[in-house]
């Protein structure tokens, strides 16, 4: 097997290896791309071992290196409009982030519309059918930032610990922008305006106490391009390595050089293959407190038995399933609500169910069900039972 | 154990006297079934072997009854499992864990990978598939499934882990279980193409093409920055899964395969690859898969899973209860790193004081499962602390949960890969603790 680690690149090796990758690329006219991230000695950009393709062979693997000298003519060149179609992403300097405004007021309407029933109001976040739905705001973003040093051990073992939501944690705005139009409304995405994509994110940085160039965010703000270029927030500079400019990639190798940045251990580095008395004599056994989280579905077992039958259709789970993502903060089952549906008659109802409406239900929830067990999904949730 | 042979029991037996027969033997195996369920009675005929059951009698199924063959029903248990805490408010959001206690090997069967989603699992017609590779290139290129698999095809044995495996019990174990505590990963034979064969004939442009955003098709258009070192390295686009088309599960019809690097990364349900001078700043690396550290500082792009270990049985699901005093019994574990080939597995019986080498068993490839062993003589009664610790061949060792507490605190939910301990109780049960100072 050959292989070079990332002390021998960075050593007195680095000649013998530069070696190594003429032969490697003596096959082709041009120097073979994987070669340009490692020669000239540079480390591993994630400090870890390199195997380059050497003789036919990366590691323990055969390689067909006649395969790899291009020459391929597959595809076609993809149209102007279906790379506008696809290319939506927002980058944090404004790149691909489209003109457009919208107020604080607009996105609290959209908000309680759309966005309320999983996130809480005011973005305090809400249960769901299983576990939480993310918080979008943990407080005023900068007061709840100086909580990134908080830990959760020694004296303050029961205490709290850093309040990592929207405007406390994230480095920038272009995130929640493109991850609002693509990713939200959650059972119902890529359905916003930029517009109202714009409104959206004034909301968001109006409950996390945004400043934007000397102005809160308040309920009066309207956001528009020229405003969002503007935005900074206060734990722009929380993160390392340095990613950004043409020096990044060099600062992320150099990051992962050294084990001591992300809590490693290297015995190239100092680190110690300890065999014999490595630990204190007052170290301390911790158990897993009672139980621990042990709701596991299905639950634990490894005994060899043939399955239970499956009982009949059981509208409660289907709901669980399907349906309670949204309906469990909106239409609950059995919720007063219902009355203001039911009036035009049960099978208007179940119309509806099955083939979604403009208001956002998706037809029959997205699920598969079929139309008998899908009315009797409905019934569960008008009856609650 | 009494639960099995009565429910294997109705699945045989076809008339009352052969129940009567076998009810008898039943109640005998019931009694010895507290203590010893997998053992047979020294002094009695076993009556598994003094009858013949259904199956050996009647016809068994056609060949025709399964095309595409399942496992025998009496694995039903050999399944991922989901729990609450590890779901953003809805099991879209979600993930399902491996079995791993039940793993063989070094490959995980595709029904049981890991299944980790943000919008849920999408289901793909691949004739609309389309994959867009665009940006800093001299020439863009749209490709069908098909045409993607045209290029000359690389097959390579990888694990894929989520950096939270582990994450929960950066404070405390939290899980008495090795399927909870280290199943959030899985392993596979991956067949697919090296990116860079096909950036050959794109004219990647060296000076402003220095990252990758890979996008996935899918509800929550999930997508993550890749630097252009590893895209020229190794990672891969990959279609193919154990021998067959991906499943569902991990991104049919093509997904983002970047060895050793977080499960995140490996982006499911492809779309597009674009090419840029700066990074993207995606969802998931910024408000997600960052980890933070007690200065404050939180590690973005935190890329490879570093070198790990787990004893794999015993474990809480595969105790030691059945064991008599003086048994010789194999203790085993996986081994893993992102960075590298895994080069040794030390053992501990004593929680991590004093540590013994293990043996490494079978294929040892990089960034890949490494099976480990170590023989033992059981001494009934005698508590143990089993502890194993990993090294690769970049020269990292997996740390104690002091040094990785004391370097980078309690907070960063990802990238914890402190060695695990199970206690074996004097009774032969194991529980997962953590020594700490």
């Amino acid at each position: 097997m050959f292989k070079l680690d990332r002390k021998l690149i960075t050593s007195a090796s680095v000649i013998a290896v530069a070696g190594l990758f003429a032969i490697g690329c003596s096959g082709g006219s041009a120097a073979t791309p994987g070669d340009v991230a490692y020669k000239n000695g540079k480390a591993t950009i994630d400090g870890g071992t390199y195997y380059p393709i050497v003789d036919g062979q990366t590691g323990p693997y055969a390689v067909n290196e006649a395969a790899r000298n291009g020459g391929f003519t597959y595809g076609r060149k993809p149209t102007q409009n279906e790379i506008d179609a696809w290319n939506k992403d927002v980058m944090p300097d404004g790149t691909g982030l489209p003109e457009g405004s919208g107020s604080v007021e607009e996105g609290e309407e959209l908000y309680e519309a759309q966005c309320v029933m999983c996130h809480g109001d005011f973005g305090s976040g809400a249960s769901g059918t299983a576990g939480g739905y993310p918080a979008l705001s943990k407080g005023n973003a900068y007061e709840m930032q100086k909580t990134m040093t908080n830990q959760r051990s020694g004296d303050n073992k029961d205490g709290d610990g850093p309040a990592r939501a929207f405007g406390s944690y994230w480095p920038q705005t272009s995130t929640l922008w493109w991850y609002i139009q693509s990713g939200m409304p959650h059972p119902n995405t890529k359905s916003l305006s930029n517009d109202e994509t714009y409104a959206l994110t004034a909301y968001i940085l109006s409950i996390n106490e945004i400043v934007i160039d000397g102005e809160e965010v308040d309920d009066e703000y309207v956001l528009d391009r020229e405003k969002f270029l503007k935005i900074q927030l206060p734990n722009e500079n929380g993160f390392v390595p340095n990613i950004d400019g043409p020096n990044a990639p060099e600062d992320v190798r150099k990051f992962y050089a050294n084990a001591k940045n992300f809590g490693a251990q290297n015995l190239n580095q100092g680190a110690v293959r300890c065999m014999k008395d490595c630990q204190a004599d007052t170290v301390k056994t911790v158990y897993v407190k009672g139980a621990g989280i042990s709701d596991f579905n299905p639950p634990m077992s490894v005994v060899r038995d043939m399955p239970k039958e499956e009982g009949p259709f059981d509208p409660a789970a289907a709901y669980e399933a399907a349906c309670a993502a949204c309906h469990a903060g909106y239409l609950s089952p059995g919720a007063s609500e219902w009355a203001g549906y039911t009036g035009k008659g049960i099978e208007k109802v179940y119309a509806n169910g099955i083939n979604g409406t403009e208001g956002g239900m998706p037809a029959k929830g997205g699920s598969s069900l079929s139309d008998a067990e899908f009315k009797m999904v409905v019934d569960y949730l008008i009856k609650g039972k | 154990m009494n639960k099995v042979q009565e429910n294997s029991t109705e699945n045989t037996v076809s008339d009352r006297r052969a129940f009567f027969k076998k009810t008898a033997a039943i109640s005998t195996v019931a009694a010895a079934a507290v203590v010893a369920p997998q053992n047979l009675l020294a002094s009695e005929d076993d009556h598994a072997i003094m009858h013949h059951p259904a199956w050996a009698q009647k016809l068994g199924d056609p060949v025709t009854a399964n095309l595409y063959g399942m496992p025998s029903k009496y694995e039903h248990n050999n399944t991922r499992r989901n729990t609450p805490l590890l779901a953003s408010g809805n099991w879209q959001a979600s993930i399902a864990v491996t079995p791993i206690h039940e793993s063989c090997g070094i490959i995980t069967p595709n029904g049981l990978f890991f299944s980790r989603c943000h919008g849920g699992t999408a289901q793909i017609d691949p004739n609309e598939f389309r994959l867009m590779i665009h940006g800093e290139l001299e020439r863009d290129i749209v490709l069908t499934y098909d045409q993607l698999r045209r290029y000359p095809s690389v097959t390579r044995t990888h694990f894929i882990e989520c950096p939270a495996n582990g994450g929960q019990e950066w404070r405390a174990t939290q899980f008495n279980s090795v399927q909870f505590a280290k199943g959030f990963m899985a392993s596979a034979e991956w067949t697919g193409v090296y990116i860079k064969d096909i950036l050959k004939d794109l004219g990647l442009k060296k000076e402003t093409a220095l990252w990758m955003l890979a996008e996935g098709s899918d509800n929550s258009e999930m997508g993550r920055t890749i630097p252009i070192d590893k895209v020229l390295d190794d990672a891969m686009l990959v279609w193919g899964q154990n021998g067959e088309a991906l499943r569902p599960e991990q991104g049919y019809p093509v997904r983002l395969l970047v060895p050793g690097w977080e499960g995140n990364l490996c982006v499911k349900w492809l779309k597009r690859l674009e090419f840029a001078s700066e990074p993207f700043y995606c969802k998931e690396e910024t408000a997600k898969y960052t980890a933070l550290r007690k200065d404050g500082k939180a590690i973005q792009h935190f890329y490879a899973n570093e070198v790990n270990s787990t004893v794999t049985s015993p474990s809480p699901e595969k105790p030691w209860t059945d064991l008599k005093d003086g048994d010789l019994i194999e203790i085993e574990g996986l081994a893993w790193s992102g960075m590298g080939t895994i080069t040794g597995v030390d053992f501990s019986f004593d929680g991590g004081r004093n540590y013994v080498p293990a043996q490494l068993k079978g294929l040892v490839l990089p960034k890949s499962w490494t099976r480990w062993s170590i023989m033992h003589t059981y001494k009934k009664g005698q508590v143990l602390q089993l502890t194993s610790r990993a090294m690769d061949d970049a020269g990292y060792i997996q740390p104690t949960v002091d040094q990785e507490v004391g370097q980078l605190g309690v907070e960063g939910v990802y990238h914890r890969n402190a060695v695990e301990t199970w206690e074996v109780t004097k009774d032969g049960k194991v529980n997962h603790v953590q020594i700490r100072s």
